[in-house]
């Protein structure tokens, strides 16, 4: 006994998503059964519309819809336009968004370095950088805010060299203890990165 | 620390076994295939909650039954406390003190073994890579510094292999990024220059163990360990000299690299030597001197052990005492007399003088079962 066409289909699209095993899958269809009509078009418009509306900001590579690029905060001239953040993915840059500290531009490079995963230099988004920075010399500081991982630290080394050489400022953000964590409670790692730049008071 | 008594239900070809064991010198006599080993197997298992010579746990439980149990009662300077390990075909539980341990890591240690097969005498023998995974396992349980630095040299080194096999060639010649692989290079230099110089100061407290044990068992000879990594490095070097050492042999063999499409210097091809009275013991010395050197160097790591954790580990000695003279014999047994419980294992009584051990427990292994004699 099989499942009619339609429900197979809709728990085989269902386990594509990532943590979605077929168990959970089969569950999501039923459910989706017997939601309201109106409440699956527009589910499955939403789904569509994140395809077709849609696009990578031309400048920044910013998660945009096509009506709005460049997007809204490269169009912002209140942004202080001397600062660049660069970020790995546009989840990164809304979590510094979220802060409401900053409020500069920012570049998504959409991917770290990783010859494992067989992306080089030509498969993130910085010649975009390079050029954005050598037509817009106002920008006086570049901030690299990637994770603290292999990958992520070779991309930072990677884009200092790269920028360091025109005379533009390149930071990076600082490693060690997180707010409200004990002293005790971190790691050796930790601890070693938070000794080494610590700050004077 | 001491294994007051070991129970083994379908382990190997022990169907059910109870023995309590002595705290000096255990030993197990019995013919070829009666299972000595299997029983310095199931200890090391309890210990280390895997086997010293099979990676494949199944292969552990008896052929007539679904599960294995070994379990046994610890004491330590301060307590008492029964391990047991449950094999079942799906996977294994260790226990201590009757709980359930969720992570093996969190059971290894408390029960501290050292084991010394024939197979170690691959260390002084066998290829350089034996002696590499032998230094890495033995620095990363001292040092949780060590193992970081290998984890991380071991990504970087991934990562650059990975770079160099996808670089194109185009009309003859390799297209790469100049910069990228100097970033590669940097991080390679960075955890690579930190394990050579970790692995100089931690050979040399190895060597300080070995250099001891190996007197006392030989009496007359010098052991010395040797780190060989850049011939321009050595014991003195600080980690600026070496990683600026390190750079330069990365671009002197640049271009062969970008050939060869892999990374072709650094402590990945590092080698250990070991030397008695100066001379090298892979290529010079005798089977029993070889088989000298590979015990010292274990049990060297007793004292080691003895010193991080406060407490002798137990000494698992399968099949050794053969292939050593009289007068090494006697100096081992001396060495271990007293401070170490010990199992070990031989074919015939005749190889061991029994008055060379004070107060042995010997049991008869035949088949399966243990007779106390």
């Amino acid at each position: 006994m099989q499942y009619p066409d339609a429900i197979a289909k809709l728990i085989e699209s269902y386990s594509k998503l990532p943590g979605i095993g077929r168990k959970t899958a089969t569950r999501l269809a039923f459910y989706t059964l017997g939601m309201s009509e109106e409440d699956v078009s527009n589910f499955s418009e939403s789904l569509k519309a994140s395809k077709s509306d849609l696009t990578f900001c031309q400048v920044c590579g910013f998660i945009t819809s096509k009506s709005d690029n460049p997007c809204v905060i490269c169009s912002d001239p209140s942004r202080d336009q001397s600062k660049i953040f660069v970020v790995e993915d546009s989840q990164d840059e809304m979590a510094i968004e979220s802060t409401h500290d900053y409020h500069g531009l920012y570049h998504v490079l959409n991917g770290v370095l990783s010859p494992m995963a067989g992306r080089g230099p030509e498969d993130i988004n910085v010649s975009s950088l390079i050029t954005r920075l050598s037509d817009h010399p106002e920008v006086k500081e570049v901030i690299i805010g990637l994770n603290a991982s292999t990958e992520g630290e070779a991309t930072t080394l990677y884009l200092g060299r790269l920028i360091k050489p025109a005379g533009i400022k390149v930071t990076r953000l600082a490693l060690g203890l997180s707010m409200g964590t004990n002293v005790n409670y971190a790691d050796q790692l930790t601890l070693t990165q938070a000794v080494n730049g610590r700050t004077e008071i | 620390m001491f294994l007051n008594n070991l129970r083994l239900v379908n382990f190997r070809n022990y169907k059910e076994l109870n023995v309590a064991f002595s705290h000096s010198i255990n030993v197990l006599i019995g013919n070829n295939a009666q299972g000595k080993t299997n029983l310095l197997e199931a200890i090391y298992f309890l210990s280390m909650g895997r086997s010293h010579r099979d990676s494949n746990d199944r292969d552990l439980i008896n052929w007539s039954a679904k599960s294995a149990v070994i379990s046994g009662e610890i004491e330590s300077r301060t307590a008492r406390y029964p391990l047991e390990v449950r094999i079942e075909k799906g996977g294994k539980r260790v226990l201590v003190n009757h709980l359930t341990e969720n992570r093996l890591s969190d059971y290894i240690g408390n029960l501290n073994t050292v084991l010394f097969a024939p197979e170690d005498l691959e260390l002084v023998k066998g290829s350089p890579g034996v002696r590499r995974k032998f230094i890495d396992s033995e620095f990363a349980q001292m040092s949780s510094n060590y193992l970081f630095n290998l984890l991380q040299y071991r990504n970087a080194l991934k990562d650059r292999n990975a770079y160099l096999k996808n670089i194109k060639w185009v009309a003859n010649s390799p297209k790469f990024d100049e910069t990228y692989l100097s970033v590669l290079d940097d991080q390679l230099i960075k955890f690579g220059s930190a394990i050579i110089l970790q692995r100089f100061s931690l050979i040399q407290t190895l060597e300080a163990y070995a250099r001891e044990v190996h007197l006392a068992i030989s009496k007359i000879e010098e052991l010395k360990l040797c780190y060989i990594t850049f011939p321009t490095v050595n014991e003195q070097s600080s980690q600026e000299e070496i990683s600026e050492i390190f750079k330069k042999q990365l671009l002197k063999n640049r271009n062969r690299e970008l050939f060869l499409k892999s990374t072709s210097v650094g402590p990945h091809h590092d080698d250990l030597k070991f030397l008695i009275n100066g001379k090298e013991v892979g290529s010079f010395a005798s089977q029993g001197q070889q088989r000298t050197t590979a015990l010292s160097i274990r049990l060297a790591e007793i004292e080691m052990m003895k010193f991080e954790t406060g407490e002798y580990p137990i000494l698992l000695l399968d099949d050794v005492l053969s292939e050593l003279d009289g007068k090494r014999q006697t100096q081992l047994l001396d060495f271990i007399q007293d401070k170490v419980q010990t199992f070990l294992t031989t074919a015939s009584l005749s190889d061991i003088d029994k008055g060379l051990i004070k107060d042995p427990k010997i049991y008869h292994v035949k088949d399966g079962v243990l007779i106390n004699d």
